[in-house]
């Protein structure tokens, strides 16, 4: 707000700083010279009210009733004159001598707010100052008008607020019990009003100065009036409206209109979704058209030939180790590498889209949506706050009070598409579907959307039973992209998910291939092709054979082992990468199926450690694994037979 | 307070749509929200204050409610 800079300007090296009486809150008092007049300044404590809420509010308003300073100066900000404008509100309240030193004139004015200073004093009926206290302009004017008022050469008026008109009859019956009670130094009208307000402090004031049953009149009064403060405060903000009206221009060009109007659009509840799935649809064209032809490079120039370069270097290794480093690490860590273009392509759009500040947007429209469809804004907005991971989704649900609820919410959380998910996707889809790339991945997220809203509709129904859940969203205003944000963005991401390749996703690459190497190095008759093939009738109803089956159960820890399980599985040769690989191998139904069931199946490891935790059951997690899993099949049969039914 | 009825008919509000309501600025209506939350009528969102510790996007993902200049409240139970 610029008042310690003005406190330093005016008193330079002659302050004291030391700490209010019986508080830990810093008081600063210094002197300076007023026309040779020695003037003591007093720093009171930042605050926007003077209610009893905090140390800070109560230490302003008990110095300005007891020290009955000459001269108080309200510093308060032109940039934020709203807020502002309520302490302006409670000091009028309080019958001092007062002058408004409006800071921050030209951060207003570079926002395009115009303030009419002569407007605001006369709505006010106080001297306004205009300042930039940091370049200590206004600072002259702010003292002669000082001086003035010391001199009593300027009278101030100060226009006060009024209480809300229902209330205002209760105002005066506070008044007239308590008239001749109020111990000095406190106005009666003030008094009254903060016993409306229900101000903590003056309660307790009032409780030991009144006779009993004055206060035990008092006491009823503000009891049947507990919701007053609200009056209260809607008088004090009539006011601040009126005054606004009347003396502020706020900008109608400019970054704001250009968020209204951009707005118009993008917040709209039906253009707002076409605009959210368009912008979807480009993230995914660029993804496809520029990041997929980068992997294939990668896996054609650098994976595929590294392989056969460690090959030769291994001529003369055990055979194990061979396979190890060339199928094991190579094929399950190097092809889940090849993500990273497709990855950082991805990361960018994405951390373009929240910069320029349109990621509340798409919250706001989509959750508009879900509540004309019935379901509870608690169950989704935290949810769609936490795409990208289901940790976070899982954790939003702490939003919700009732158990039943949340539990169910988090059950439905893993639904929420998650970065690993989409990059399975932006890796297999490609491989399959060429151009159709990004209409099949806009298709799948729609169907993690409908799985999600579906799930929580019935949520809805039965454990909220329609109540209406309320949030209040303010969203950013539109502004150019820092791209050095940007890029710190995908570099922790991508940094992130380097990491996961050289944890979580070796760990299980190496795994995977020793279980695909023992017990005699055949991978037919390994002991992962043996668990494979056991459990592979499950697979053939979504049209996998053992290897798709394996791939997916190894993606539980993380969801790109799918992929590194497919390049052990398929290994890596100078002349194809494993994309070829599967092209080759699978048919297109079975690969549309195997993205279904990737994005509906079993939550990651890290998913139901948190459900875990956030339901202190394993019960919980177990049922949501289960659960998952069942739908994740199901609907991976359908479209694996619609397929073929198909002709695809 | 009008502002505390509109809000709780339900839904999601947009601070402007509900400035645009009752025909006042969208900062007054950020300042009285900062009013209602101090004094309780409102709890600013946060969901993610304990449990991401370890997670390697806990400094860019969404859940604080705050990140991408977005503010959130819910109304207080």
């Amino acid at each position: 707000m610029g008042k310690s800079t003005l406190f330093n300007l005016l008193t330079g090296l002659n302050q004291h700083v030391g700490n209010w009486s019986g508080k830990t809150v810093e008081r600063r008092e210094g002197y300076f010279e007023l026309n040779g007049r020695t003037t003591c300044l007093v720093d009171l404590p930042g605050t926007y009210s003077l209610t009893a809420n905090s140390p800070e509010e109560v230490i302003a308003r008990e110095f300005i009733l007891r020290e009955k300073p000459s001269m108080v100066i309200a510093m308060i900000s032109a940039a934020n004159l709203e807020r502002s404008l309520y302490l302006v509100a409670e000091l009028a309240a309080l019958n001092v001598p007062l002058v408004v030193a409006l800071n921050m004139i030209d951060v207003a004015a570079q926002e395009g707010i115009q303030v009419n200073v002569d407007a605001l004093a006369q709505a006010l009926g106080l001297p306004v100052i205009p300042m930039t206290a940091s370049k200590a302009i206004g600072v002259r004017e702010l003292l002669a008008v000082v001086e003035k008022s010391l001199d009593r050469q300027i009278f101030s008026n100060a226009q006060k607020p009024e209480v809300r008109s229902d209330h205002r009859e209760v105002l005066s019956e506070l008044e007239r019990l308590i008239a001749s009670h109020v111990p000095q130094p406190y106005p009666v009208d003030w008094v009254a009003l903060k016993l409306l307000e229900g101000d903590a402090e003056m309660l307790r004031v009032m409780e030991t100065n009144l006779p009993k049953p004055v206060w035990d009149a008092v006491y009823a009064v503000t009891c049947a009036h507990d919701d007053a403060f609200l009056a209260v405060a809607s008088g004090r903000y009539e006011w601040i409206g009126q005054i606004i009206r009347s003396a502020v221009a706020h900008p109608k060009v400019g970054q704001v209109g250009l968020t209204d109007r951009i707005d118009r659009w993008a917040a709209h509840p039906v253009w707002g979704l076409v605009i959210l799935a368009l912008i979807l649809g480009l993230v995914f064209w660029l993804t496809f058209t520029v990041g997929s032809p980068l992997q294939e490079l990668m896996d054609t120039y650098l994976i595929a030939p590294l392989a056969g370069l460690a090959g030769q270097a291994l001529s003369s290794a055990p055979v194990w180790v061979q396979g190890m480093i060339v199928d094991g690490l190579i094929g399950g860590v190097g092809s889940v590498l090849t993500f990273l273009p497709i990855l950082v392509i991805f990361f960018a759009a994405f951390a373009l889209i929240e910069d320029v500040g349109y990621m509340a947007r798409a919250a706001y429209v989509m959750d508009n949506l879900m509540h004309h469809m019935g379901l509870h804004g608690k169950s989704f907005l935290p949810l769609f706050l936490g795409f990208g991971c289901n940790v976070p989704a899982i954790m939003g649900t702490r939003v919700i009070d009732s158990w039943p609820a949340r539990l169910l919410t988090i059950l439905i959380a893993p639904l929420v598409p998650c970065t690993a998910r989409m990059a399975v996707v932006a890796f297999i889809a490609p491989v399959f579907f060429g151009a159709s790339a990004v209409w099949v991945s806009w298709g799948l997220i729609l169907l993690s959307m409908f799985a999600l809203v579906s799930s929580g509709v019935l949520l809805n129904r039965i454990i909220f039973k329609g109540q209406r859940s309320a949030f209040i969203m303010e969203m950013p205003l539109y502004h150019i992209p820092n791209f050095r944000t940007v890029g710190l963005l995908v570099w922790q991401r991508s940094l992130a998910f380097v990491k996961k390749a050289g944890t979580a996703i070796l760990g299980m690459a190496l795994l995977v291939w020793v279980l695909s190497y023992l017990p005699n190095g055949d991978l037919n008759s390994s002991l992962l092709a043996t668990f494979g093939q056991s459990i592979e009738p499950i697979g053939r109803l979504m049209g996998f054979d053992w290897r798709l089956t394996v791939a997916l159960i190894t993606s539980f820890p993380a969801k790109e082992n799918a992929i590194a399980t497919l390049g052990v599985l398929f290994g890596n040769s100078p002349d194809a990468g494993l994309a070829d690989a599967l092209a080759a191998t699978f048919s297109t139904p079975s690969a549309l199926s195997f993205l279904v069931v990737t994005m509906l199946f079993i939550p990651c490891m890290a998913t139901v450690a948190v459900t875990k935790q956030e339901t202190n059951s394993w019960r919980w997690a177990l049922l949501s694994v289960l659960l998952l899993l069942g739908l994740s099949f199901l609907a991976g049969a359908v479209v694996y037979h619609l397929a073929v039914l198909l002709g695809m | 307070m009008k502002l505390l009825a509109e809000i709780r008919s339900g839904g999601t509000h947009e601070i402007g749509a509900l400035a645009a309501k009752l025909g006042t600025t969208p900062a007054l209506v950020s300042a009285m929200l900062e009013l209602l939350s101090s004094r309780g009528y409102l709890q600013p969102y946060q969901s993610c204050v304990s449990g991401c510790e370890g997670c390697g996007l806990k400094g860019d993902c969404k859940t604080s409610g705050e990140a991408d200049g977005m503010r959130l409240w819910q109304v207080s139970a």
